[in-house]
């Protein structure tokens, strides 16, 4: 029993702290701009596929070039970083083509959720046509795991190594990200936007450039994201961001928008709440994380940890 | 180039832009739409295949008033679910909005795959047809194509539409004003899920087939950028942002496998380059001064 | 501006106009999207000029299934060029020449309808799609109730032929090959008595396949200690393998699509399952080698096609199919959706030799090419096939492999366990 519930736990705990880790991008974004980047899910993939191509992975262009890849094979750790940097760019790209115009223009906030979400079909699709849509799968171990065991027993209940090492990095990355948020003049110059854009201004804060380092910051967790469950899961397809693009949009608002504990608190929550699902209703299992959801949405209005939303659209 | 065949399709996709549409012009953003839709399908499917009362024959055939009367029972079950359901999500705004009734999509398709009754990933199939070729969906998707037009259209006029207007422009002055403005969203949002469900009902037998991927979160998205593109201002602009949407991917065949890419470029480019949607208040101003002006 | 209307007149008037605008356009495409079918005409002599027949392909190449869909215009592709180099070699066998026209058909229904009603406007003699077994149920009926043969290259689901008469397929259903890999795990481990079941519940073939996989457990007395439902696109297993180690299964059987049931393979054996592993025909691809690599090894399954069958036919498919892609070798469904263009082709030629296309309408023609295509018999990759009167096909030969991975783990290759000739009308 003791390990059967140390099990769930972990197992919750792993797949929680993905959904973490997508929400937290979101986050970065809505707190300053208050909306939500649609495109998050297929730079997600761009991580994935972009960490692959730089630890020397072969992509097969549809079979039209097979064995086509770059002239280099980086370790994983440097790849990952490399990708992270090259969603980055990715991030303020969009930032640049799907929500600058408007912004600058003051649009409705809806309307960057259609354009964020065309950069995301524009961006998945050329990845399909440039990559290919079969899967790959990251070289045995990725170097950082070579030589350790498949699978991690702790207490009676199993993980695998790679969930381990992601877990680790998630939590890093998280730890990173908030300290940084707390303590650095940066930090504390994007929260001053996300606060109060206006105010922000008046203080001199230049809240253009806060708004594409938020972009940045959530390409970059979008990026780590996507190379770290290439690795753990192989890269499934083009789609494969997608599911958790959108599994992070629930986190998100469960955790309550903009805010970064409750991204953390809601992916590990939303986690465990899968984990607990019995086999026999294991059907449901999605469901139930919309349902929570619903559920939370419906009592506390503005999420676990958000604050009483504010009247705009 | 458009067969018949598809403009069924796009004008479906009209309809299911103004289901949108009409929370949204009371400042609501729902995107309920596909599960009030799901549900009316799969009403019509399971009806037409289990319920021998309404004549599905042997040949696969329906009686057209047999469709008449799913029409009716999909768009009622479907107000009904949401004059239930509106209470509790109407009170969230906003973003909040959208993501619980994506929530509610995705928990109906989850739903519909798993329940006994509903054929599970397959779906319901061998759906009977009221009509032998697709022209003959036109006149009932045309004909409830014009009764939505129609009722959005008077809708402006009367004091419900315009209360919704006043709740999209300032829910608070709204309700300084004496609307009640729980109520007047409560009714946009059943309006639009009878919508929706007809809808259903009709894609179902379009469709011959029907299952849980036909309401889907990106059939939420796809039905918003309906809206979007089209122009939210305007009941033309969700249809005409429907019609087109829909029958871009198929125009685009000729460019292959890039027809996706440039799809999305439309949706990426469009609320850049004309913010307000392509049909907007302005637009119909010009258009109703034309004729008046040349006579001068 | 005139002065006599508001802004609201002006904006309702100009409502109207719009309206009346967009509904003149809906019937003036209304009234031209009509003729919709050239099935009334003539059909030319194959020496004339649009002499050739044109053969429809609707597949998947966007969206979820577009995987399937690339080995299938492969497999299309090289029986394509296959049978225009046959006939370049013997015109007189080959009189009535062929062209392909191959279409998106993405991974939904709508997308479906649409290819399937543009091939009808091209005037298609013949189709061949769509991917899935869902797309086929929304899409087969159009072609049946115009009367064009419709061969599917990949639908497994229950009840694709009975669409109608004009609705056939090359693909054996599961319930032919799937009990053979269950048979041949107990007969290398004739104690076995825990098995454990994993299946993708939102997939239409996986369902099917899991009932017969059921139905083969319990004809052998076998009932599973667990049945784990996953979804399409699920990546990560942890859950549910951590739910069924604990029962200690000796048998573990997955009807799950290829990249799915990889990942699920080798987070098994990660996390430290170490029994038989039975898999269903989603996964009767290589794509699954780069997935699952070295933890591929010595997983089984039962195959309507395997590369180590030895006749001329299967070495020309794998000749051209190594000029085009190397080593790897094909996939099922790349044979299959070469069966596919090959019976349809092989028809044609039979019935243009015996004047069947002689003088008749492309409706007319359509129906005798239905009639010709039942009748025969074919000898394809996957060994030789016929059809039952319903377009159900008959295939004589059936397959046991077993996942053999090179020392890299990256390459693998199915080795040919056991080979079953089933007694026709097996199925």
């Amino acid at each position: 029993m003791m390990e059967s519930l140390l099990q769930t736990l972990l197992n919750g705990v792993a797949s929680g702290g993905v959904y973490a880790l997508v929400a937290l991008g979101y986050t970065l974004v809505f707190s300053v701009l208050g909306v939500i980047n649609f495109a998050q899910g297929a730079l997600f993939s761009l991580g994935g596929y972009a960490t692959y191509l730089l630890m020397g992975g072969r992509i097969g262009v549809n079979g039209a070039w097979p064995g086509l890849g770059l002239p280099v094979a980086l370790p994983f750790g440097l790849a990952l970083l490399l990708a992270a940097l090259l969603t980055a760019l990715a991030s303020l790209l969009v930032e640049r083509v799907a929500f600058a115009p408007l912004r600058r223009r003051g649009a409705e906030p809806l309307q960057s959720l259609i354009t964020s979400l065309g950069a995301g079909v524009v961006l998945v699709n050329l990845l399909q046509i440039l990559m290919g849509a079969e899967g790959y799968a990251f070289p045995d171990g990725a170097g950082a795991l070579a030589g350790l065991p498949d699978m991690v027993m702790l207490g009676g209940a199993r993980i695998r190594t790679i969930q381990l090492l992601l877990l680790a990095i998630c939590a890093g990355a998280v730890l990173l990200l908030s300290l940084w948020l707390e303590r650095s003049r940066g930090g504390k110059a994007l929260r001053a936007v996300a606060e109060d854009f206006t105010t922000a201004r008046l203080l001199g804060i230049d809240s253009d450039a806060m708004v594409r380092l938020a972009f940045a910051l959530s390409g970059v967790l979008a990026g780590l994201g996507g190379g770290l469950v290439g690795l753990s899961v192989s890269l499934t397809g083009p789609y494969f961001g997608i599911s958790y693009g959108l599994k992070g949009l629930a986190v998100l608002v469960l955790g309550g928008l903009g805010s970064v504990p409750g991204a953390i608190a809601g992916g590990l929550l939303m986690g465990l709440a899968e984990a607990l699902v019995p086999a026999d209703a294991s059907g449901w299992r999605d469901a139930l994380a919309f349902a929570i959801l619903f559920g939370v949405l419906l009592l506390r209005p503005g999420g676990l940890l958000g604050r009483v939303q504010v009247d705009k659209v | 180039m458009i067969d018949n065949g598809l403009l069924v399709q796009m004008l479906l996709g009209a309809l299911l832009g103004l289901s949108v549409y009409l929370p949204l012009a009371a400042g609501q953003l729902s995107l309920a739409t596909p599960a009030f839709y799901a549900i009316g399908g799969t009403l019509a499917a399971l009806l037409s295949t289990r319920w021998a009362l309404l004549g599905g024959g042997v040949d696969g055939s329906l009686p057209v008033l047999s469709l008449l009367l799913e029409l009716l029972l999909g768009g009622l079950l479907a107000g009904v679910l949401a004059a239930l359901l509106g209470g509790l999500v109407l009170r969230l705004r906003g973003i909040y909005l959208a993501i619980a009734t994506i929530a509610l999509v995705e928990i109906v398709r989850v739903a519909i795959l798993n329940l006994p009754f509903t054929g599970g990933a397959v779906g319901i199939f061998g759906i009977p047809q009221p009509f032998a070729e697709a022209s003959g969906y036109l006149l009932p998707v045309l004909g409830l194509l014009t009764l939505a037009g129609w009722f959005c259209q008077r809708l402006e006029a009367l004091p419900l539409g315009q209360a919704m207007a006043a709740i999209r422009d300032d829910e608070l002055a709204a309700e300084c004003l004496g609307i009640d403005t729980t109520q007047v969203k409560l009714r946009a949002f059943v309006l639009s899920a009878v919508l929706a469900g007809a809808t259903g009902v009709l894609a179902a037998h379009f469709l011959n087939t029907w299952n849980a991927r036909q309401g889907t979160f990106d059939a939420s998205v796809a039905t918003l950028a309906f809206v979007i593109l089209g122009g939210s201002r305007t009941w033309l602009g969700p249809v005409f942002g429907g019609l087109l949407l829909t029958a871009l991917p198929e125009l685009l065949r000729p460019v292959g496998d890039a027809r996706l890419v440039l799809f999305g470029l439309v949706i990426l480019l469009g609320p850049v380059l004309a913010p307000q949607g392509l049909i907007t208040p302005a637009l119909l101003e010009r258009l109703g001064s034309l004729g008046r002006g040349a006579a001068r | 501006m005139p002065s006599d209307a508001t802004p609201l007149d002006r904006r309702q008037r100009g409502a109207l106009r719009l309206a009346a605008l967009l509904a003149a356009a809906v019937g003036g495409i209304a009234l031209l999207g009509r003729r919709a079918d050239p099935a009334a005409q003539p059909l030319p002599p194959p020496a004339a000029a649009g002499g050739a027949l044109t053969l429809g392909a609707v597949i998947a190449l966007t969206g979820n299934a577009n995987l399937y869909g690339q080995d299938q215009r492969l497999g299309i592709g090289l029986a394509e060029r296959w049978a225009a180099d046959r006939a370049r070699r013997d015109p007189a066998a080959f009189p009535r020449p062929v062209l392909l026209s191959l279409e998106d058909g993405a991974s939904d229904e709508q997308s479906a309808i649409a290819a399937f009603n543009l091939m009808l406007r091209r005037g298609v003699v013949a189709l061949i799609g769509p991917t899935l077994s869902q797309q086929a149920f929304a899409a087969d009926p159009i072609a049946q109730r115009r009367g064009v043969p419709v061969v599917a290259p990949s639908n497994t689901a229950k009840g694709i032929p009975q669409i109608g008469h004009f609705i056939s397929r090359v693909s054996a259903q599961s319930s032919v090959i799937a009990p053979l890999s269950i048979e041949e795990a107990l007969q290398r481990d004739p104690g076995l008595s825990r098995v454990a079941v994993f299946y993708a519940q939102d997939d239409a073939y996986s369902t099917a396949e899991v009932a017969i996989f059921q139905k083969a457990l319990t004809a052998k007395g076998l009932r599973p200690v667990s049945v784990q439902r996953t979804q399409l696109g699920q990546n990560d297993f942890q859950s549910a393998i951590t739910a069924v180690l604990p029962l200690r299964p000796q048998l573990v059987v997955i009807s799950a699509q290829a990249v799915d049931g990889g990942n699920l393979i080798r987070q098994l054996r990660e996390l430290g399952y170490r029994g038989q592993i039975v898999v269903g025909n989603g996964l009767n691809t290589p794509n699954i080698y780069p997935i699952c690599q070295r933890w591929c090894d010595g997983i089984l399954i039962a195959q309507a096609y395997s590369p180590d069958l030895d006749t001329p036919i299967n070495r020309a498919f794998l000749a051209l199919h190594r000029r085009s892609k190397g080593e790897a070798p094909p996939s099922q469904l790349t044979a299959q959706a070469w069966t596919a263009y090959q019976v349809l082709f092989e028809a044609i030629q039979r019935l243009q030799r015996g004047g069947g296309l002689q003088g008749v309408s492309l409706a007319e023609a359509r129906r005798r090419l239905m009639t010709e295509l039942l009748s025969g018999r074919y000898d394809t990759p996957l060994g030789p096939i016929r059809f039952s009167p319903e377009g159900e096909v008959i295939q004589g030969r059936f397959f046991v492999a077993e996942v053999r991975m090179g020392p890299g783990g990256r390459d693998g290759k199915f080795t040919l366990v056991r080979e079953r000739s089933l007694e026709e009308g097996g199925g």
